[in-house]
């Protein structure tokens, strides 16, 4: 062995740290793309294929390439907008950023609160962005002091499934009930006609109840919030609360973890369920069933789903070709092959109005009903979708008067003072 | 320079003076090296120490003092920016009844994960270190799920607890049993979440367990046979104190790891019923990080976390040093 002398252990050494340091560059990447002026040759876009819609996105990018030559690279950044939403945050710390990315109903708004992603209405102008061919509140759902973030892409509603032999075997008419004071005039039946069969079932807290509640607490003339004050504990509110309550110790409502399989095996009568679950169903249900608006008086129904973002720290080509995708991706004719493929509302008015679509709508009545509920939909509670953790929040409080059997008064005050301490820690300091 | 401090350093005995009769070690030849050796040595030590402190050092502390520093911040994960808060996030945690809960499902679950799988996964090896019948295939099975990814385990034992089609809903249906609420009541919920991860975990302790039976002496198994022991003491005089060290190492592999489970509990329950049923606080360090955004918040646990493992791992190694020199 030669011997080591200073010199070498200093080159050693040397190569070393600098083989480390390069290391720890590649981990940490930059949160800057490049933009050295040129054409982009090639996008990303992280989605979690809502509706198991990767297959349609797939090809819709393909189409999108062929069309500017640009390709498209798909990642798959997780199985819920949650985990995507993650995987956003973590590139945000210093990773590598996509071009286009999901965001949820309830994750939007943290992003553009912190600068994360980009207002698009300058980008809309730039590469001529037909907006006006959106659906307006579907649109209107991004803005955020004057300026909007995402455009729609996977919009649902909740919708209300019934299985019809059930509801036949009860003597019902074929539709859903028409407010929440008949589902409870039914429900009695419903069980007496189906033994060891829910009424209706709903998923669980840790499954978006919040967000199948919402509807509900607005038939009643209550709300989670108004704006960003809390309004847990009106009467109208808790009434609502005290309903659902009284309605899951009837067993009249079933909470479930799985409630798309308990549906789907006839183990439920009936099912909130959003409409990106219709296709899921369509396959797996072994029995006739119909779908039918959230029971009213409207607005009994909020909107939720997805829209498309693009980060703010990427360059302005990038973004202007992002924009681009975006615009392709919920064109008139994408619209209707994604929304045929999945479910998903179609996001443009002149896509409702496309004779295919119209075509469609007609052999396939259930997804019509989602379309015709649009009418009646409200946005969603600020205290649900814009305060962090808001829908978790609220999901758990709706298990604990539920499940849990708490006290609908004092698990919805909670729920209040959570709120408004979230408010004032988090939000109030950014307006 | 003697070899007096080099000995000395490195914290051994050997400092001590050689028994008489003991011929003279080598040390006094070290000591004789000439300055340019020696100074090698060091260099060469350095070069292959290096790399691997710098590795360290930007991988796992850096990381640990950034935590640590974060901890007193309000940072928001999805923010550039964050402003230190001092100790309110520490305060917070130790003053939230949502905390108490957390950990009490951390102590519970942990506990009964170490104690389950060692028990469990001892009784097995014992069993199968018999000369029986296809033991290397029912050895294979019992290790099979330990390979098997955490998150696959979940999915696939939310089909044996379903409420509607589980196997246990089934199996507990045929002898006339209502099958507990696992994914409503809390307490249920911790027990199939802590059962699950047994189940995935056991192949572990199983294989430790056997390697160290199968290095035991079996001299002293044929003394106690000699001696007619019953099958007990034998077991309790002759093998387990030779699985003594097998069990101080599993007791602290076994409690890091269930310490810091996340992918079953993401799978199954989601931290739920009702909010924290099954919130333990690596999962409690996801929720704040990634659904509250409270990154600073989310460091905070994790720092309380770090330091709960350090003070549980160094009381384990001091009580197995006491043990060995008792």
């Amino acid at each position: 062995m030669n011997p080591l002398d200073r010199r070498r252990f200093l080159q050693l050494s040397g190569l070393t740290l600098g083989a480390v340091g390069l290391s720890a560059c590649a981990g940490t990447g930059s949160t800057e793309q490049s933009g050295d002026g040129g054409p982009v040759e090639t996008l990303t876009m992280w989605s979690n294929h809502p509706g198991e819609s990767k297959p349609v996105e797939s090809q819709l990018l393909d189409a999108f390439t062929e069309e500017t030559g640009i390709a498209v690279n798909l990642v798959t950044a997780g199985a819920s907008y949650e985990e995507a939403a993650q995987r956003f945050n973590a590139a945000l710390s210093g990773g590598e950023l996509p071009d286009v990315v999901i965001a949820s109903d309830v994750t939007w708004f943290n992003f553009a609160l912190n600068d994360a992603i980009t207002p698009m209405d300058d980008l809309w102008q730039a590469v001529g962005v037909d907006t006006a061919g959106y659906v307006d509140s579907l649109r209107e759902d991004y803005e955020f002091e004057g300026a909007h973030y995402a455009l729609p892409y996977a919009r649902s509603t909740p919708l209300y499934y019934y299985n019809k032999p059930m509801w036949a075997a009860a003597g019902l008419p074929d539709r859903g009930p028409e407010t929440w004071a008949e589902f409870a005039e039914w429900a009695p039946r419903l069980a007496a006609a189906n033994p060891a069969v829910a009424p209706m079932v709903v998923p669980d807290g840790s499954n978006y109840l919040d967000w199948y509640f919402q509807g509900m607490i607005w038939t009643f003339g209550g709300a989670y919030s108004d704006e960003w004050e809390p309004t847990f504990t009106s009467p109208e509110s808790l009434e609502a609360g005290r309903f659902l309550q009284d309605m899951y110790r009837q067993n009249f409502i079933a909470i479930s973890n799985d409630a798309n399989n308990q549906f789907g095996a006839a183990q439920a009568a009936s099912l909130l369920q959003s409409t990106g679950s219709l296709g899921g169903l369509k396959e797996t249900a072994q029995f006739e069933f119909g779908t039918a608006f959230l029971p009213g008086p409207p607005p009994g129904t909020p909107t939720g789903g997805a829209g498309l973002t693009i980060p703010a720290n990427i360059s302005d080509e990038r973004k202007e070709a992002a924009m681009q995708l975006i615009a392709f991706l919920t064109n008139t004719d994408n619209t209707v092959t994604f929304s045929q493929a999945t479910g998903y509302m179609p996001v443009r008015q002149d896509a409702i109005d496309d004779p295919e679509m119209v075509a469609y709508l007609e052999e396939n009545p259930n997804a019509r009903t989602a379309l015709e509920q649009l009418a009646v939909t409200a946005p969603q509670d600020y205290a649900r979708v814009f305060l962090p953790g808001g829908g978790a929040r609220i999901g758990a409080g709706l298990d604990r008067i539920t499940i849990g059997g708490e006290d609908v008064e004092t698990v919805f005050r909670q729920l209040g003072e959570e709120s408004q301490q979230v408010y004032e820690r988090d939000i109030e300091p950014k307006l | 320079m003697s070899a007096q401090p080099i000995a000395a350093t490195r914290g051994t005995s050997s400092a001590s003076a050689p028994p008489a009769g003991t011929p003279a070690r080598p040390a006094a030849k070290a000591g004789a090296n000439p300055p340019g050796h020696r100074r090698r040595d060091i260099l060469l030590a350095a070069a292959f120490l290096l790399p691997n402190l710098v590795l360290l050092v930007a991988f796992t502390y850096r990381p640990l003092v950034d935590n640590i520093r974060l901890s007193f911040t309000d940072w928001n994960i999805s923010a550039p920016m964050a402003s230190f808060i001092g100790v309110d996030n520490y305060v917070e945690w130790f003053t939230s009844d949502d905390s108490q809960l957390v950990l009490w499902n951390t102590v519970v679950f942990t506990g009964a994960a170490v104690l389950g799988s060692m028990v469990i996964g001892l009784a097995l090896a014992l069993l199968l270190d018999q000369k029986l019948f296809g033991r290397n295939a029912v050895r294979s099975l019992v290790f099979a799920p330990f390979v098997l990814a955490g998150a696959a385990v979940g999915v696939a034992f939310q089909f044996v607890f379903d409420p509607t089609f589980g196997l246990v809903q089934d199996l507990l249906g045929r002898v006339g049993v209502e099958a507990p609420a696992f994914y409503q009541d809390p307490e249920w919920a911790l027990f199939m979440v802590t059962v699950t991860y047994i189940w995935k975990n056991l192949g572990y302790t199983f294989v430790i367990y056997l390697a160290a039976l199968q290095g035991r002496r079996a001299e002293l198994d044929e003394a106690a046979e000699i001696d007619a022991a019953s099958t007990w003491t034998k077991f309790r005089r002759v093998t387990w104190p030779q699985l003594r060290p097998a069990t101080f190492f599993l007791l602290i592999t076994v409690l890091l790891n269930s310490f810091q489970v996340f992918d079953v509990i993401d799978t199954m329950t989601r931290g739920g019923p009702l909010g924290n049923g099954t919130t333990t606080m690596v999962y409690q360090v996801y929720q704040e990080t990634f659904v509250n955004q409270r990154a600073g918040f989310g460091a905070t646990v994790a720092t309380i976390m770090f330091l709960a493992l350090l003070v549980i791992t160094l009381v384990q190694v001091r009580v197995m040093e006491r043990g060995r020199e008792a």
